[in-house]
């Protein structure tokens, strides 16, 4: 039993990055622009089926096909931002409402291109690891490792740099971060491009574990979402961690519940943590 | 009530048109239009983001049905227990949420996972929602007619006529609760909360009847959908129900009582009216609400009449 809880527990960090991911994209695009970008799921989905046609339609080797897929999800959150969210930003409401219409729009675009049938990636790193009764395939390690990387890298960034201090600044106070001579529209449109990239590489790493649908990209930006906001919106170390805690939540209470209602637990868990603490566990805006 | 008597002219449509296609788009309408109306009241009236009609719309679509069925009793009877079981999970729901003083986003996401809560419920209760295959309904409502007797309500006329009254009760009530004094403490509260609170508003009771009322209109059109589609499946429930009834509010006009319909007719009939496959109509209607949002941030009721928020 104890090795079954500890493998739950493991996929459970492993998934949980890949929602921590989301998270931190909409921490962000929150902070900065104001609006959730609900499509965030579907710039997963772009990354996903981009990085399948590179690698088993072009026969480019994987990472090369990782590196591509994301800057095709940055370009197209660079295209979704200049034709519409730049026209959106601090109006929830509508940034809302143009983001599930550019669900509907990328979604039947896949649907068109790939169709409904669910896709495979040949194994990339294929076999796994094994720590006393437990196996890890390497390929979760891996998927595990890189995004683990891109948000540590992203949170260290953003604390060290000056364009991470500009950023902060906004978050807190716009005007003012504007008079000290933040570039407000570029930061915006770098905010919206950096978090689709994100989910881009979020899907790239999923399409090396799971197969493809057009509509994967739904059940992720929900966690996201709700990973966001168990750690509370803006902090972006508790992103992660947010992230981690839903995933494991899920896995483990699937062992000892039942596992239809998997994505309850988590649910229940956001629910009872937003009651009792309002901003979040580890506290909003930082 | 001059907008409500606007919708008044729809009753003469089946006389001049023969179209099946044109009627049951605007059945489709008129039924989804309930579901946004009620939606209105809570968000565009007394200001709270909702996401909890999308499964009320459900709860009021399977229990009128297996109520119906499994007491034999008929549709209009079966509305009433569902009708209460809607206010009691509101009232809980409701409750939970404006005890903690969630707002806004917050507020969205508890009522969103409350929602989906109920879809994994109705999704997971095999031996009565037959799960993900959903159910069947092969009994219409039925209806007492002076001199006829007892008719069931079969066919696109028929059915046109039910949708279209249900939605002109449906907006009459509306024009007349957002015209009282409640409707004027819904929009002191969406003005400004703490001000109404001080003002002696009891803020919380007042968000809980808004958010009451708009579930069981939710219910009643999720009742009348499953009755009309024969069928009735856990998608009906699923987020996009919600967020459909928001784009119809939001597209059409928030806060008046003819935009949700306006709305809904633009979304439910557009990508219908051009003949698309399935696949480009989810295109068509995405490219639609995203126009409509960037054109007319108002909505559409909102560029055609200077303001007329009904406060």
């Amino acid at each position: 039993m104890t090795q079954v809880i500890l493998g739950q527990f493991l996929n459970g960090i492993i998934i949980g990055t890949l929602y921590g991911i989301i998270a931190l994209g909409v921490t962000l695009t929150f902070g900065i622009t104001g609006i959730v970008n609900f499509a965030l799921g579907q710039f997963m989905m772009i990354g996903a089926y981009a990085t399948w046609h590179l690698t088993d339609i072009s026969h480019l080797p994987y990472p090369i096909a990782v590196a591509l897929a994301v800057l095709i999800a940055g370009f197209a959150g660079l295209l979704s931002d200049r034709a519409l969210f730049q026209f959106t930003r601090n109006n929830l409401v509508n940034g809302l409402l143009v983001s599930i219409g550019l669900i509907s729009v990328i979604e039947s675009g896949a649907l068109l291109l790939y169709t409904a049938t669910p896709k495979n990636l040949d194994f990339v790193l294929s076999g796994s690891w094994t720590f006393g009764d437990i196996t890890v395939p390497r390929m979760k390690v891996a998927t595990f490792g890189v995004l683990l990387v891109v948000i540590v890298f992203t949170w260290i960034a953003l604390a060290n740099t000056w364009l991470g201090r500009a950023t902060r600044a906004y978050a807190q106070n716009p005007e003012a971060a504007t008079l000290m001579g933040v570039n407000t529209e570029a930061l915006q449109v770098g905010v919206t491009v950096y978090s689709c990239a994100l989910a881009g590489l979020g899907g790239a790493m999923y399409a090396s574990l799971y197969s493809l649908e057009p509509s994967m990209g739904a059940l992720f930006i929900l966690k996201g979402v709700e990973a966001a906001i168990l750690a509370g919106i803006g902090n972006l170390a508790g992103a992660l961690v947010g992230g981690i805690i839903l995933g494991v939540t899920e896995s483990i209470g699937s062992l000892f519940l039942p596992t239809a209602f998997r994505d309850a637990y988590g649910l229940i868990f956001l629910v009872a943590i937003l009651l009792f603490r309002p901003s979040g566990l580890f506290g909003g805006q930082k | 009530m001059s907008s409500v008597w606007l919708l008044t002219p729809l009753y003469l449509i089946p006389v001049f048109s023969q179209s099946e296609v044109l009627l049951t788009i605007l059945i489709f309408t008129f039924i989804l239009s309930i579901l946004a109306i009620g939606f209105n009241i809570v968000f565009g009236y007394a200001g709270q983001l909702t996401m909890f009609h999308g499964a009320a719309f459900g709860i009021g679509a399977y229990g009128t049905f297996l109520i119906h069925s499994s007491l034999g009793i008929s549709f209009w009877l079966a509305l009433l227990p569902t009708f209460v079981a809607i206010l009691l999970l509101s009232l809980l729901v409701g409750w939970i949420c404006f005890k903690f003083r969630l707002r806004e986003f917050y507020f969205a996401v508890v009522t969103l996972a409350f929602s989906e809560l109920v879809r994994l419920v109705i999704l997971n209760w095999n031996s009565v929602t037959n799960g993900s295959l959903g159910l069947l309904v092969l009994d219409k409502p039925t209806f007492w007619l002076p001199g006829v007797g007892v008719m069931m309500i079969e066919g696109t006329r028929a059915w046109y006529l039910l949708a279209l009254t249900s939605l002109l009760v449906v907006a009459a009530l509306s024009y007349v609760l957002v015209r009282s004094w409640i409707g004027r403490n819904f929009a002191a509260i969406r003005l400004n909360e703490e001000l109404a609170q001080t003002l002696g508003i009891d803020t919380f009771r007042y968000k809980l009847l808004a958010f009451a009322i708009s579930n069981i209109m939710a219910g009643y059109a999720g009742a009348l959908f499953g009755f009309y589609t024969n069928y009735i499946e856990p998608s009906q429930l699923s987020i996009t129900q919600s967020l459909d009834a928001i784009a119809m509010v939001l597209l059409g006009g928030v806060g008046s009582i003819l935009g949700p319909v306006v709305g809904a007719f633009v979304l439910t009939g557009l990508p219908h009216v051009i003949n698309l496959s399935a696949e480009l109509r989810a295109a068509a209607y995405g490219a639609i609400l995203i126009v409509a949002i960037l054109v007319m941030p108002r909505g559409i009721v909102g560029l055609l009449s200077r303001s007329r928020h009904v406060s």
